[in-house]
């Protein structure tokens, strides 16, 4: 188990390389399906006995599946809580399965677009993260592969109600779809609030961590679904895809207005945080968040030669706190993986000259 | 500003969320956002604010109701169920139907599945989802007033039943 988290910890996800429409502004976009078995009780409620039936038919339906049959199967038990916190940074797997637990798995598969959760609040968790926003695209990927396990599964699935879940919030296409957007210029120009006020009146929600005040703190947010009853999918996908497509436009006009307003001020602003982050020997994930953030504004404004938003994107995810421990092999104390988060981020500048 | 959880360290984790034109907002200090799973990360996808902070209300039925089933398959009633906030299984969905709509319409709105069926199961029941999907279209077909393809859809649903 340590191999294969150690093989994944010396790679990066595949939707972090940037290859995405709208990259340099949606980070990612990601499509979730859940699912029930029709004659089982939904894991909340399970006994161990039923969660471990579960686990084999569903297991069996991934080793027959050709999307899956290559995946790596994961059992959270034999994790450890540092290693389980390593998922979740990865985005694999939720907050609730780094509590650990009888028969729960994550399958993976390689480049970590696709993975699915077992026995996580539902039977199955299915998951298509992709690069910038093609959410139609993640929605066709997931049909497909919910096709072919079904092939071998029965779902809890009623007509008038759709598919069944534990949690009525999911009932009907078991679908949440999401994307998650850089957005430094509308955040910087105090416009932010007004967006995602607006966009949660289309039933859609908004969320995202912010800072205080002027300060920004990585300035990431995610639209997603909040209905999944009554919708087809296609149609949840594409106001999801509609209304980040809507706040693109304007991040990249507040860019614009940033840029031709204050050109002199966001060249001092990318040279400093450059300065910081190529010179630092200890550092903070907060701080590295709010600096790494300004670089991929800079990069996206040209103002940064020799970048790429790949390489941003990579960063990011290199120098979270479980990925540093399970890459150096050991747990680390909070300043030891400050002192080596500035290493891994002056080592990687560096190679950019 | 205090940490909502203990309040007593100073919050540095700050926490967003919008549903409704209504914000809620969640500030910790590193300590709890840790306990939460969510400090110092680069952003959680699956964390969201409603699910950690609102009760379970919704599931709610009037006081005067007392309702005396059981699941036939996981053993669950009603009171479980409204405790806990999640659903047993495909049969406490049946048996408690009518409680399910109510609370159902409240976080979805009015409206039945009209998303992706499942191709296999039993051949009988892939019939009756089929039949009642296209009867789905033809209520649509019919609000629309497009009349041409009601009675196609009419003649289809004939020629399954
Ligand atoms: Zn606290
Ligand atoms: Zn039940």
């Amino acid at each position: 188990m340590t191999m294969i988290l150690q093989k994944m910890a010396n790679s990066s996800s595949l939707w972090l390389k940037a290859d995405g429409p709208e990259a340099g502004i949606v980070f990612s976009c990601r499509v979730r399906l859940a699912r029930n078995l029709e004659n089982f009780t939904f894991p909340p409620w399970a006994k161990d006995s039923v969660m471990k039936e579960a686990s084999e038919k569903i297991i069996e339906a991934v080793s027959k599946s050709d999307y899956l049959k290559q995946a790596e199967l994961i059992d959270m038990n034999e994790l450890s809580s540092t290693q389980r916190r390593f998922l979740l940074e990865r985005h694999l797997i939720s907050v609730e399965f780094t509590e650990g637990g009888n028969y729960r798995f994550l399958v993976v598969e390689k480049g970590e677009m696709l993975s699915l959760m077992i026995n996580e609040e539902d039977h199955l968790r299915l998951q298509v993260i992709l690069s910038g926003l093609q959410l139609m695209e993640a929605w066709r990927l997931s049909d497909r592969v919910d096709d072919q396990l079904e092939e071998n599964l029965n779902y809890a699935f009623l007509p008038q109600w759709g598919y069944l879940t534990a949690c009525p919030t999911n009932v009907g296409t078991g679908m949440r779809a999401s994307s998650m957007l850089h957005l430094p210029a509308l955040t910087t120009t105090h416009k932010i609030g007004d967006i995602l006020k607006s966009i949660s009146k289309l039933g859609l929600v908004a969320r995202g961590l912010y800072g205080e005040g002027t300060k920004s703190e990585g300035d990431f947010f995610q639209i997603s679904n909040q209905v999944t009853l009554g919708l087809k999918e296609e149609e949840i996908v594409d106001n999801v895809e509609r209304v980040t497509r809507q706040v693109v436009e304007q991040e990249k006009k507040a860019r614009q207005v940033l840029f031709k307003r204050n050109k002199t001020q966001l060249t001092d602003e990318m040279g400093r945080a450059y300065g910081v982050l190529i010179n630092a020997h200890l550092m903070s994930s907060k701080e590295a968040i709010n600096l790494l953030s300004k670089l991929r504004l800079g990069v996206y404004l040209d103002l940064l030669p020799g970048f790429s938003i790949r390489v941003l994107n990579e960063l990011f995810f290199l120098i979270t706190p479980a990925q540093l421990q399970i890459k150096e092999g050991k747990e680390l104390s909070p300043f030891s993986r400050d002192e080596l988060r500035a290493k891994v981020i002056r080592e990687k500048l560096s190679s950019l000259k | 500003m205090l940490c909502q959880i203990c309040g007593k360290r100073e919050a540095t984790f700050h926490f967003k969320e919008v549903i409704n034109a209504e914000e809620r907002e969640l500030h910790l200090c590193e300590v709890c956002a840790k306990g939460k799973g969510l400090s110092e990360s680069f952003f959680i996808p699956s964390f969201s604010l409603s699910n950690l902070m609102a009760g379970l209300t919704e599931f709610e039925i009037p006081p005067s109701q007392e309702i005396r089933a059981r699941c036939p398959h996981c053993g669950l009633d009603y009171a479980q169920i409204r405790k806990k906030g999640k659903i047993g299984c495909l049969l406490c969905y049946q048996t408690f139907k009518d409680y399910l709509a109510v609370l159902l319409e409240k976080i979805q709105g009015k409206a039945y599945h009209s998303g992706k069926v499942p191709r296999k199961g039993k051949l009988e029941s892939k019939e009756q989802r089929q039949i009642y999907k296209l009867r789905k279209d033809l209520e649509e077909a019919v609000r629309k007033e497009e009349y041409e393809k009601a009675a196609q859809l009419r003649d289809e649903i004939r020629g399954l039943e």
